[in-house]
């Protein structure tokens, strides 16, 4: 960085009168809201800014005339300047069309193009705003009415559709920012985030479960009730059914695009109970079945 | 970002005084309506602004008020030579 009386175009003797003129006169010329076109004059505009911070005060002024600190770093970050927003596709309040008026009043196609930009100034649609809405799976396959409060007050009740997947965005039209003029109000855009659920998982269309039975259920066969995302229904276990064995319930999946609805998959799971059963003990050691049968006879050693 | 008057005032630096005559004056416009204003991120941008404007540059009162509204006018007018430009890449046959 070059030494700061240089910057400012002043000598190292001048009095703190002078540099703060000095700066002013700078400044007044190169202050990127005042030049908001210009990209040389914000890179000059820093500069000077910087070397102000450094000689302006009398302190930093004093060390620096020491040498205890150099003119590196001197430079003050700032933040966004206005121009940065005022030139933003955003809306703010203080845009004035006074200044080109008078041609929007011609007739030529120029006045024409001017006065359908200042309409569409007038009348810009608000913005759309962002929400996410985390909802529980069940309510993803079944479809659900929830109530979004939302972080800059008030509240939004959100119609989550049946079968809803993970990632999709619902929009809500006129829910968003207010626009100006005749512009109407932006979209809210609500984010579904779907909570992993314990037992439910869902692939594509179907929803898949595992679902524990007794060795008496698995052996004999049983009608038992299976809980659905929609409701628990009644389902025959096939006599011999096994652990991983899987049971099919048509419809009873997430809705489908398309119409119509996906499948749930049950896998059965068979559980001895708990606590060891001195009956079932006595069985199992009288079962010669249980002694030939060899369940690993395809699994390599 | 829509931020309260507190923080609007903790962000920008200035005092509740000096607000209240900024705002009478119209240099700064808020949204929403006493006690519940609402500022964002361009208010404070402005804000700092009329403050280089007075305390760096010596612009008094007067002087603010006229440079406000020439800054407005010009970006008014750089805002619709953005959508001219927008308008003319868009539609090149009109």
């Amino acid at each position: 960085m070059k030494n700061p009386y240089e910057i400012l175009g002043v000598a190292p003797t001048a009095s703190a009168d002078d540099i703060q003129k000095a700066y002013r006169k700078l400044a007044k010329k190169l202050h990127p809201d005042l030049n908001p076109g210009n990209a040389e004059a914000e890179e000059k505009f820093k500069e000077i800014a910087g070397a102000y911070g450094l000689v302006g005060d009398a302190e930093k002024r004093k060390r620096f005339d020491n040498g205890e600190i150099d003119a590196a770093g001197a430079e003050r970050p700032r933040q966004n300047y206005y121009r940065d927003y005022a030139s933003s596709e955003q809306d703010y309040p203080y845009t004035n069309n006074s200044g080109f008026a008078d041609f929007m009043d011609s007739e030529d196609a120029f006045a024409e193009l001017l006065r359908r930009s200042a309409q569409a100034q007038a009348n810009r649609s608000g913005h759309d705003l962002a929400y996410r809405l985390p909802i529980e799976f069940i309510e993803s396959i079944a479809g659900a009415n929830k109530r979004l409060t939302l972080p800059e007050g008030g509240t939004l009740d959100v119609a989550v559709p049946a079968g809803i997947t993970e990632g999709q965005v619902l929009r809500l039209r006129g829910k968003g920012a207010p626009g100006s003029g005749k512009g109407g109000f932006g979209d809210a855009l609500i984010e579904v985030e779907i909570k992993p659920d314990r037992s439910f998982t869902r692939q594509g269309d179907d929803i898949y479960l595992e679902l524990p039975i007794t060795l008496t259920e698995a052996v004999l066969g049983a009608r038992i009730k299976v809980p659905t995302p929609t409701g628990a229904v009644t389902m025959a276990v096939p006599k011999g059914s096994n652990t991983g064995t899987t049971l099919r319930l048509r419809g009873k999946g997430a809705p489908k695009h398309a119409g119509g609805y996906g499948d749930q998959l049950v896998k059965l799971k068979v559980v001895l109970p708990k606590e060891p059963d001195p009956d079932l003990e006595a069985f199992v050691s009288n079962w010669q079945g249980g002694k030939t049968h060899n369940p690993r006879e395809e699994v390599t050693p | 970002m829509k931020i309260n008057k507190e923080e609007f005032l903790s962000l920008s630096g200035i005092g509740h005084k000096m607000l209240d005559a900024w705002m009478e004056e119209e240099w700064l416009i808020p949204s929403g309506s006493s006690p519940e204003l609402s500022f964002s991120e361009i208010d404070i941008a402005r804000a700092r602004l009329i403050r280089d404007l007075q305390v760096d540059f010596g612009v008094n009162d007067e002087g603010v008020g006229v440079i406000l509204n020439l800054v407005d006018q010009l970006y008014g007018m750089r805002r619709t030579l953005m959508e001219l430009r927008h308008a003319v890449r868009t539609n090149p046959s009109e």
